[in-house]
């Protein structure tokens, strides 16, 4: 049987990339240690699999053509497009298309529709995390891409629930596997907007406040009330919620909290102890 | 309201031939692209607050940084525009 052994979090900001030594060296020591306690406890959960649920940044989708969700079944995925990313070692990263493909048909048959994918490029919301946790060998990766670039957005509820039906898929799953999820993006920031750089550190702690201590409907409300407020970039907390859906609601940590304002973004990292119910 | 072909032109410019050859043509690559005549002049004089009103603020920055301009150039105009509904459900 298969078990769900780790859910994750981490924030992607490029500019972790693309602009590193912006960060004067102590405060980057700071999220250093950060993303290499998130990998020792991803590496200790010994996943076969990691499900990484990501937007896209406009390299596999555009107007014509714009799931909500898509799961990536294909046998490999290709590496991050973006030019500032071509020294990571990601030319081609594994799948694992029996897993995708079961989670694809658990969902159908609840009442959920993703698009899927058997080629996707992934980019920086999902390759920076995994860089900058440097681990090694990666397991194999089933993608999630949730629409948080362009609204209309799936709701807030559905994301909950698409995390409640990850759950249920590895439950039904056929076979010895061992499962871990890792959301990525947020927590607040504002990208190509008015309030470009601005920061909501005051959202963003209560937002983490919420994960650890409200109900699913306390949650929700607090995202429908204040999400949209905390700038373009702050939609991607839907990927946070569907973690939580699969964590059951329980278990939040927050590992680290880094609003740098050099990165543009409030720099979250989570992990969900499965163990405490 | 999204402006398709502008946000089809920003999208295409993601990959750096495209914005190598934008960069050194820039009237031949708008041609191949049924633009309005006034979103084509505001791509012309590089209005950002016009063009902020057709395109998904992520495509928006992608273009201004294909096109070389500098964080801060774009930062200087970007914060001048005005969010464009507020209390709705309008962001990318």
């Amino acid at each position: 049987m298969a078990s769900l052994v780790g859910v994750f979090a981490s924030s992607h900001a490029p500019l972790m990339a693309r602009a590193w030594e912006a960060v004067d060296a102590a405060r980057r020591d700071a999220i250093s240690k950060t993303f290499s306690e998130l990998a020792r406890r991803v590496v200790q959960a010994k996943p076969d699999v990691l499900v990484v649920v990501s937007p896209d940044h406009w390299v596999n989708f555009f107007l014509d053509n714009l799931p909500s969700i898509c799961i990536g079944v294909g046998e490999t995925h290709q590496g991050p497009p973006e030019p500032w990313l071509q020294h990571l070692p990601y030319k081609s990263i594994a799948g694992h298309p029996d897993f995708a493909l079961h989670l694809a048909r658990t969902a159908l048959d609840e009442g959920f529709e993703p698009s899927l994918s058997h080629h996707l490029e992934l980019d920086h919301g999902f390759a920076i995390p995994l860089w900058k946790m440097c681990i090694d060998p990666l397991p194999p990766l089933v993608p999630i891409i949730v629409n948080t670039i362009e609204p209309p957005m799936p709701s807030l509820r559905r994301c909950l629930a698409w995390g409640d039906l990850i759950r249920a898929a590895v439950e039904r799953y056929p076979g010895n596997l061992r499962v871990a999820i890792l959301a990525t993006g947020g927590a607040s920031h504002s990208i190509g907007e008015h309030d470009m750089g601005r920061i909501d550190e005051a959202f963003d702690r209560e937002c983490f406040e919420q994960f650890r201590s409200a109900d699913r409907e306390g949650l929700l409300g607090f995202f429908e009330r204040r999400l949209d407020a905390a700038g373009n970039g702050a939609a991607e907390m839907r990927n946070w919620l569907m973690a939580h859906g699969a964590a059951q609601g329980k278990g939040f940590e927050l590992l680290g909290y880094y609003p740098y304002p050099e990165w543009y973004v409030g720099c979250g990292f989570a992990a969900w102890d499965l163990g405490e119910r | 309201m999204r402006d398709y072909w502008l946000s089809k032109l920003f999208f295409d410019l993601q990959a750096p031939a495209a914005a190598d050859q934008y960069r050194a043509d820039r009237d031949r690559v708008l041609d191949r692209y049924p633009l309005k005549p006034e979103v084509r002049l505001a791509v012309v004089q590089e209005d950002v607050t016009a063009l902020a009103r057709l395109v998904n603020p992520y495509l928006l920055r992608f273009y201004f940084v294909a096109i070389g301009k500098s964080e801060a150039w774009f930062l200087e105009r970007i914060r001048k525009t005005q969010p464009a509904a507020p209390n709705e459900i309008a962001r990318g």
